[in-house]
């Protein structure tokens, strides 16, 4: 089971989202469930199963475990699916603030940072790799075990603190690190020079700024991609 | 840039590619090992690492959420990675022209990966009525097939945009007209740019953040002063 | 401050929530507003585990939220107000004339329901009952987090062009 959690995203679509991938993931245990996989039960649980659920792929563990513990105990259909609805969107907004909103984004710094103290490419590939996915697979492998042992109550293995409080920790320790970390990548991608060092971190924070007032309306990446489209346009026909 | 030379780093870039969403979302797809893996194909893993670290920098700033595009950056920071790792050492035009190149890929990634998801709305479509009869077989042939399809997109995408930007980033190398040094200090800016605005966008609700920032400033000056 | 924004979303709290739009926003406090999770201890204490700690969230049926709407509203932090269905929310701008938009975040896929937008799926009745808002003077749009385009209530019963 395990596993397959891995590759729980593999059939992800805008009809079922992570559902089918649920189902795939539960699916060797409900072959124990009465009949095997000709039976009712077995049947009707996977069908089930592979409807409709929206969660974060790391954390989907903790729902294929508990939902995996309910089916097997025999547990009433109408229960499971209400239990099944209202776990997703908890599960989904702490992995999200959990990885995709802090150890990712940590882990990324901590690998610019290695760069930035003249780290060979084995180096960073290889510490950044380590890092992020220790916490990875530990939290796929605690998420599946808490589900299966804890079943419908799973709710208070949430409150568990690293998923609590975890994220404003994880936060300070970004911000700390990427305090030294970016300027020494830019320092070195820049090549020598202080002048130019000390210029480009003047025009970076004044379009910090710029990009900080903007907020939630700016996407990032769309104004690299114009800025970058534009300088190149410019040099090529001057 | 002839088929044969792009091949191996078409199957980089569908590996990779699948990690992003479908198996096993180790992040061997984000641009910090992906383009350096891309140069190590090429045979110049340190200028795959450099665009790796921009591409990094840019890419902070995708959540991976919500059904509305995202650019996808594992098969275009193989592209990125490829592309500038195969430029001559020292030419002014090449990380520009690569960055922009690796941009305009994830771009059209992240439209196949929309393309991806209808295609397997539909074909769910099609077994709807097995797998609400809980048929084993059919839903193990939709997560199969879709992440077959999945790798099959991400290898096709690294496929075109190599074809096409391989001899275009040579072309605009070759006629670059303005100096050297800006070249690299224009792309530092964008990153470092768009790298401040994500981490902002996404920390500045932590408490005492700016001030672990500026701890993290005085470190790097005092690694400055005493180096 | 008080509430930014009036939500729809099938799947109540959720990253695009508290993540999406809350840290932008710097959200402080969430009205989930939905009969039976207001009426079942086991699951608000799930949806309590879903919110950040810096977060409040208070948990009403719908004829509460009528009551306590001018509570929410003069709360001096910016908050989010979400129901789970459109006949709640549609309940909710009958009886509170002070809400003046509402978003769509998440309708999903159900027998019955056709697609409209990636993560919005209607039934005729429900297309029906969002006419029904909009002609009522409420403001509807279509948007799953802050960075996308939101997309007017015509544009989204005109579905997406593919």
């Amino acid at each position: 089971m395990y596993f397959r959690l891995l590759a729980l995203q593999g059939s992800w679509n805008y009809e079922t989202l992570n559902g089918t991938g649920i189902g795939f993931a539960m699916e060797p245990a409900l072959r124990y469930l009465p009949g095997g996989t000709d039976g009712a039960a077995y049947r009707g649980a996977l069908a089930r199963e592979s409807r409709y659920f929206n969660t974060h792929p790391y954390l989907a563990g903790v729902a294929v475990g508990a939902l995996t513990r309910a089916e097997l105990d025999g547990i009433e259909p109408a229960r499971i699916e209400r239990f099944r609805t209202a776990l997703a969107g908890p599960l989904g907004s702490v992995g999200d603030r959990l990885v995709w909103a802090s150890w990712l984004p940590f882990c990324s710094l901590v690998g610019i940072g290695v760069y930035g103290v003249g780290g060979s490419p084995m180096a960073v590939v290889g510490t950044f790799l380590l890092l992020y996915n220790a916490g990875h697979f530990l939290l796929r492998a605690w998420g599946l075990r808490i589900g299966l042992s804890r079943g419908l109550n799973v709710a208070a293995a949430l409150g568990n603190p690293v998923l609590r409080q975890g994220p404003q920790y994880i936060g300070s320790a970004a911000a700390l690190v990427a305090g030294v970390a970016i300027p020494l990548a830019l320092q070195r991608v820049a090549g020598p020079g202080r002048a130019l060092a000390g210029a480009i971190i003047g025009v970076a924070l004044i379009g910090i700024l710029l990009l900080a007032g903007l907020r939630e309306r700016a996407e990032g990446w769309r104004i690299a991609l114009g800025v970058l489209a534009v300088f190149v346009l410019y040099s090529v026909l001057t | 840039m002839i088929l044969l030379e792009a091949l191996p780093i078409a199957l980089l870039g569908a590996l990779l590619g699948l990690d992003v969403v479908s198996f096993p979302q180790a992040m061997v797809s984000r641009p910090i090992v992906a383009a350096t893996l891309a140069g190590s194909l090429v045979g110049n893993p340190p200028a795959g690492l450099l665009i790796g670290v921009v591409l990094e920098m840019i890419a902070l700033d995708t959540l991976p959420f919500g059904a509305s595009r995202y650019p996808e950056w594992g098969s275009a920071a193989v592209v990125g990675g490829a592309l500038f790792a195969a430029q001559p050492a020292g030419m002014p035009g090449a990380l520009p022209a690569s960055t922009l190149a690796a941009l305009l890929t994830a771009s059209i990634s992240g439209w196949s990966m929309v393309v991806l998801r209808r295609t397997i709305a539909g074909r769910l479509e099609r077994s709807r009525d097995r797998i609400e009869d809980g048929s084993r077989d059919a839903l193990l042939s939709l997560h199969l097939s879709g992440m077959s399809l999945d790798l099959l997109r991400g290898g096709l995408v690294t496929l075109i945009a190599m074809m096409i930007f391989g001899s275009l980033v040579r072309a605009i190398v070759a006629v670059w007209g303005s100096d050297s040094a800006p070249s690299h200090a224009v792309v530092v800016v964008v990153a470092a740019t768009v790298a401040g605005g994500a981490l902002w966008k996404v920390f500045h609700s932590v408490r005492w953040v700016l001030w672990f920032f500026f701890g993290g400033l005085l470190g790097w000056a005092a690694l400055l002063v005493t180096r | 401050m008080g509430i930014h924004l009036y939500r729809i979303d099938d799947r109540l709290i959720h990253g695009q929530v508290v993540v999406g739009w809350g840290q932008p926003l710097n959200i402080r406090f969430l009205v989930l507003v939905d009969d039976l999770v207001a009426s079942s201890d086991w699951e608000k204490d799930l949806y309590r585990m879903a919110v950040p700690p810096e977060m409040e969230i208070y948990f009403a049926d719908v004829v509460t939220a009528i009551r306590n709407h001018a509570q929410y509203a003069s709360d001096p932090r910016p908050g989010i107000l979400i129901t789970g269905d459109i006949s709640s929310m549609q309940r909710l701008v009958r009886e509170v004339k002070a809400i003046g938009s509402v978003n769509l975040g998440g309708i999903h896929h159900r027998a019955g329901r056709a697609e409209k937008l990636r993560y919005v799926f209607l039934t005729p009745e429900e297309e029906h009952q969002l006419r029904d808002l909009e002609a009522a003077g409420v403001e509807v749009t279509a948007q799953d987090v802050p960075s996308a385009r939101a997309r007017p209530l015509s544009e989204v019963l005109e579905g997406e062009s593919r």
